[in-house]
């Protein structure tokens, strides 16, 4: 029997030789994916869960960014109707309308004339017009009819315009529909609160189910944790696959459920081309910084879950 | 008398004990030389197990100095200890193989450890199996072997990285006397060949007729 042992060599040139060796990102991954495949149903379930997780926490984001879109769309499309006195001269309205289209937030103005908003309410009353008979058409006030750009959008900037508007001698009243906007602004806030603490909650249910998926995994894995400790494995050796595996789980994870909702978000989108109720909605995706977020988030908690999971196995 | 420069372990003054106030062994006074085979025995429980433990750094002493080849413990870090385990291949009673990897992989992992090339590992584990007959069974998982047969892989996976010295936990506990005497043999081999040995067993009929030297473990205190 021959087994080519014992060279004799000191433990002490033996720590300073072996201080040198170090593992390799491919030696790493080596044992990584031969992990993966032994350990393929343990890995699937604990990325499957990342992906409901990441699933469910991306459909609020969705929902949040949803709601912020259309409000602000919504906002910005009611737009301000300035009126002007009776005793406005004629020749006033070219210089009003410059001085209006002249301010930052307005992106288009349209004058209406006291004959054109007249018209406006007789096509308005259809066939009732007929008790605006003998009513003379310069009853109404003339108006300026302001679309705010959507860009510098802001409630407050609005109710800030529409004040200093309303001080111009030539003008009698502005309105905005603040009313309306004033609701709108109170209900997304509210959502916007339940989305938010919702979606915080969900975050945190994320990362403790993806935590204790991976301590299952690991726990599962301790006898052979213990077995290659034993014969002289670093940490790193040990824990470099677990935390390649987990970033992958992370990584596939995430994108996975991300996919999903992209795909939801092209169906809704083509029943929003057919459907008349849902046209004018414009449902919008979660923007891609978020995206991204969403995806390091995920491989993030992946990775300080296995490296919580797995603090006990490194230990003596 | 054995020497300081030749004793490669040497123990002074260690014990060690669990809490609240469970003592295993105190004052352990002790030296090991270089090329010896020692056998460690003692009824169940008196902490022979707890010793070897100790000298692969799986438990540290709560008092006393511990050196391998004139390296005190005490200085290693956790995080050096993997280097110490290098240097000493052990063997265990209930063998600890890897029962989802193969034969083959599961001795090829102590090489892996050191980051040896895969060329050279397969080399020297296949000589490895060669000495200890299971060149055979490379691709075997370990339930597919015999108790004998796994003790022996447990044992190419000990000495595969050419320690010099090898602790043994009762490694024939599970085993028939034919199994025995096999792994008897093959520990015989790797002690001519250099290596170091103590072998832990409570069974008194291995070191019988032995001209080895035997350390006793009971109530705490070694007596040679």
């Amino acid at each position: 029997m021959h087994l080519g042992l014992f060279e004799g060599n000191h433990v002490s040139d033996f720590l300073q030789c072996n201080q040198d060796v170090i593992m390799t990102l491919a030696i790493l991954c080596r044992r990584a994916f031969s992990d993966l495949r032994q350990n393929f149903c343990a890995q699937l379930i604990t990325t499957m869960v990342v992906s409901l997780s990441i699933l469910i926490f991306a459909f609020f984001t969705l929902l949040y960014f949803n709601l912020q879109h259309f409000v602000d769309r919504f906002g910005s499309e009611l737009g301000l109707v300035v009126f002007l006195t009776e005793d406005t001269p004629k020749d006033r309205i070219p210089s009003l309308y410059q001085k209006l289209t002249g301010l930052s937030e307005v992106e288009k103005v349209t004058y209406i004339s006291s004959e054109e908003a007249f018209g406006r309410l007789e096509k308005f009353l259809k066939d009732e017009k007929e008790v605006l008979e003998g009513v003379d058409p310069q009853f109404l006030p003339p108006s300026f009819e302001i679309q705010v750009n959507r860009a510098v959008f802001q409630l407050k900037r609005i109710k800030q315009l529409a004040g200093e508007i309303d001080k111009w001698p030539e003008v009698s009243k502005v309105r905005f529909g603040q009313e309306w906007i004033d609701r709108l602004y109170v209900f997304s806030g509210l959502v916007r609160t339940i989305v938010a603490v919702t979606g915080i909650l969900l975050l945190f249910t994320a990362a403790f189910v993806v935590t204790n998926t991976i301590k299952l995994t690991v726990y599962a894995r301790q006898e052979e944790l213990k077995i290659i400790r034993l014969v002289g494995a670093t940490n790193m050796f040990i824990q470099g696959p677990f935390l390649v595996e987990a970033f992958l789980q992370g990584l596939l994870g995430s994108s996975l459920a991300l996919g999903v909702v992209f795909a939801c978000y092209r169906f809704v989108q083509g029943l929003e081309a057919k459907s008349e109720l849902l046209r004018g909605v414009n449902i919008c995706f979660i923007p891609w910084q978020y995206t991204v977020a969403i995806i390091a988030s995920s491989v993030l908690l992946c990775v300080l879950g296995t490296v919580l999971a797995m603090r006990r196995s490194l230990r003596l | 008398m054995i020497s300081i420069e030749s004793s490669i372990i040497r123990l002074k003054d260690v014990s060690k004990k669990y809490p609240p106030d469970n003592v295993v062994f105190s004052g352990i006074d002790l030296e090991i030389e270089k090329g010896e085979f020692v056998f460690l025995t003692g009824p169940s429980g008196t902490g022979k197990s707890t010793m070897l433990r100790i000298l692969f750094c799986a438990e540290r002493p709560a008092s006393g100095e511990i050196w391998v080849d004139g390296v005190a413990l005490s200085s290693f870090s956790n995080a050096q200890v993997p280097y110490l385990r290098r240097k000493i291949g052990v063997i265990f009673q209930d063998f600890k193989l890897l029962s989802n990897h193969t034969i083959f992989d599961n001795v090829a992992l102590s090489l892996e450890v050191i980051g040896l090339g895969k060329k050279q590992a397969e080399q020297r584990v296949m000589q490895v199996l060669e000495g200890v007959g299971l060149a055979g069974k490379t691709s075997h998982y370990p339930l597919q072997l015999s108790g004998g047969e796994q003790q022996r892989v447990a044992i190419a996976r000990a000495v595969v990285n050419r320690p010099s010295i090898i602790l043994a936990d009762e490694p024939t506990g599970n085993l028939d006397l034919q199994r025995t005497e096999e792994v008897i043999m093959l520990m015989e081999e790797l002690n001519a060949r250099g290596a170091t040995i103590i072998f832990a067993t409570h069974d008194d009929r291995l070191f019988e007729n032995t001209h080895r030297r035997v350390l006793r473990l009971l109530n705490g205190k070694i007596r040679i």
